[in-house]
């Protein structure tokens, strides 16, 4: 008997981590299905395979430019953060664990603070106080905001495990801070860094409303999709949708496989 | 703790993204916060010194701030709930699936925040794909107009939105727990709540009031979501939002932004206080 209840209760608790599973990766999945299905209406059933929303996708004027801004800010972000980051990282890791853990929760608070908030301070504060005109570069310093204590978490974890002794010998036989830390340390913790830049660069793939407040004219992807969830329902959103659950969760799978994640 | 010698001090690697934070974000804060206090003649924002903003803030919109607080709420526990229960059973209950389900739920982490929400206004809608579903299953006879367009869509889209985050912190905590420590509970004759109690809530509790803190508050500021699937459910980020794209009363829209975050961040701190004293044994 109480073995029986035993299994349910087991089977139960499976039910439960698999039910969320596929409410979590379900409506993705829906969206990349409807892109390559001919009927215009997003609803079951499908109707056959077609990349004519594709093709309407890549023929539409806002497209290509829109890509190309999303590329070089994203790639931009990734690269930067993850300098910025990694440094602040290897400084923190040698701090006393109280005083790391204060400054970390200080630089985390953009993660915590809806977008909206930071997009309209950012983009009052740009525009009225300091003048600096809206564009690529303002974007990129928003994303940065908010992907630096992401990369800062998740080097500064890695280093709690670090045996910093090997940097010390390094350092004992003459080699430069910068010496040591390129071929010792930087070749251990790698992956972690390529994780880092992979998250950072979805971050600002994916970033919607900090883009829209600081962006002033252009568009990036999500601002393109934007529009186009706002004038019309047709597929051509789906595929655009694709694209973009392609290069964000593309690259965090990536992050996840290199920095083999493990919780 | 030995001290590093000298040489090794290396403060200046703080200082870019220090420069950036302070920049970037806490000096645009802090001059978003001085405007609450400006006033607006004719269109254009004076300096001024005035509460005005923060009185209309409480007169017109008391309302929305309190729909606004219940949606969060309601956002915030189900999120968290729905994490602590995914993370325990990929945690104890599925063997070697533990890791594909961690990854599947990371994996959305950032996959479109517009895309997903795109996806639930078509998944909700009443062609859409839920409904056909419940049609089919024979489960309704009409298809539901209340999924989308309404409260129950916003709680829907957020949570699903916010699910994957709060996974992270609380799944984190949880490893810290070993099986045994679960079964020799048991073993003693702990039961299910004695277990769920006194040993997975109170060891995931960082991990807890990060997660419920996070879903909390940005849910509390979201604008995009309630204007895409949550028809007349009037949340205070899409007011927010509306100063600056319609009204061009930033004063106001600023004044608006911290009392949604200040009213928000002490209910997250009196909930904090209540979690604790409700733990003690």
């Amino acid at each position: 008997m109480n073995r029986a209840l035993g299994l349910v209760e087991e089977l139960g608790w499976r039910a439960v981590a698999l039910l969320l599973a596929a409410f979590m990766g379900v409506p993705l999945i829906l969206v990349v299905l409807f892109s390559f299905n001919q009927s215009a209406l997003t609803s079951l059933p499908l109707t056959g395979f077609t990349l004519d929303w594709y093709r309407k996708l890549f023929s539409l004027g806002a497209f290509w430019p829109a890509l190309w801004n999303s590329l070089i800010v994203a790639s931009l972000v990734a690269i930067l953060s993850v300098v910025i980051g990694t440094m602040a990282a290897l400084l923190l890791a040698r701090m006393a664990p109280r005083r790391a853990e204060a400054l970390i929760a200080i630089v985390s608070v953009p993660m915590m603070l809806p977008a909206l908030i930071i997009g309209v301070a950012m983009m009052s504060y740009f525009v009225r106080l300091i003048d600096l005109p809206l564009g690529l570069p303002t974007v990129i310093l928003g994303h940065l905001v908010i992907a630096q204590p992401f990369v800062i978490l998740i080097v500064f974890s890695r280093l709690a495990t670090f045996d910093w002794a090997i940097v010390d010998s390094a350092r004992d036989l003459g080699a430069s801070p910068l010496r040591a830390f390129l071929t010792v340390t930087l070749p251990i913790i790698s992956p972690t860094i390529i994780g880092a830049a992979l998250i950072a660069l979805s971050i600002s793939l994916d970033d919607f409303v900090i883009t829209f407040f600081t962006i002033g004219a252009g568009n990036t992807l999500p601002t393109l999709v934007w529009g186009m969830v706002r004038t019309s329902l047709d597929p051509t959103i789906n595929a655009i949708a694709t694209l973009l659950i392609l290069l964000s969760v593309g690259s965090t799978f990536l992050a996840l496989r290199v920095s083999r994640y493990r919780g | 703790m030995l001290r590093r010698p000298a040489w090794d001090r290396q403060d200046w690697l703080l200082l870019p993204a220090a420069l950036i934070f302070v920049g970037a974000f806490v000096a645009p804060l802090l001059y978003f916060l001085v405007i609450s206090f400006w006033s607006v003649r004719a269109r254009i924002m004076r300096p001024d010194l005035t509460l005005k903003n923060y009185i209309a803030t409480w007169s017109d919109y008391y309302d929305a701030m309190a729909s606004t607080l219940l949606i969060a709420l309601a956002i915030g526990a189900l999120t968290t709930i729905l994490a602590l229960g995914f993370s325990y059973a990929i945690r104890f209950k599925c063997g070697r699936l533990e890791m594909p389900l961690l990854f599947l739920a990371l994996v959305t982490l950032f996959g479109g925040y517009l895309v997903k929400i795109y996806a639930w206004k078509s998944i909700l809608g009443r062609e859409g794909i839920l409904n056909k579903f419940l049609l089919w299953t024979g489960i309704i006879d009409e298809p539901l107009d209340a999924l989308l367009y309404s409260v129950n869509g916003v709680v829907i889209t957020l949570t699903y939105f916010l699910l994957p985050f709060a996974i992270l912190p609380i799944y984190g905590t949880m490893r810290a727990i070993r099986p045994a420590t679960i079964e020799s509970a048991r073993d003693l004759g702990a039961g299910r709540w004695a277990v769920l109690r006194d040993i997975v809530i109170p060891q995931c509790e960082k991990g807890i009031v990060i997660a419920f803190t996070f879903a909390f508050l940005i849910a509390a500021g979201d604008y995009v979501t309630p204007r895409f699937v949550g028809g007349g459910a009037a949340m205070m980020g899409h007011f927010i939002e509306l100063q600056f794209s319609l009204g061009f009363n930033w004063p106001m829209g600023s004044a608006m932004a911290f009392t949604v975050m200040g009213v928000s961040l002490t209910l997250v701190l009196i909930l904090r206080r209540l979690l604790r004293w409700s733990l003690q044994p």
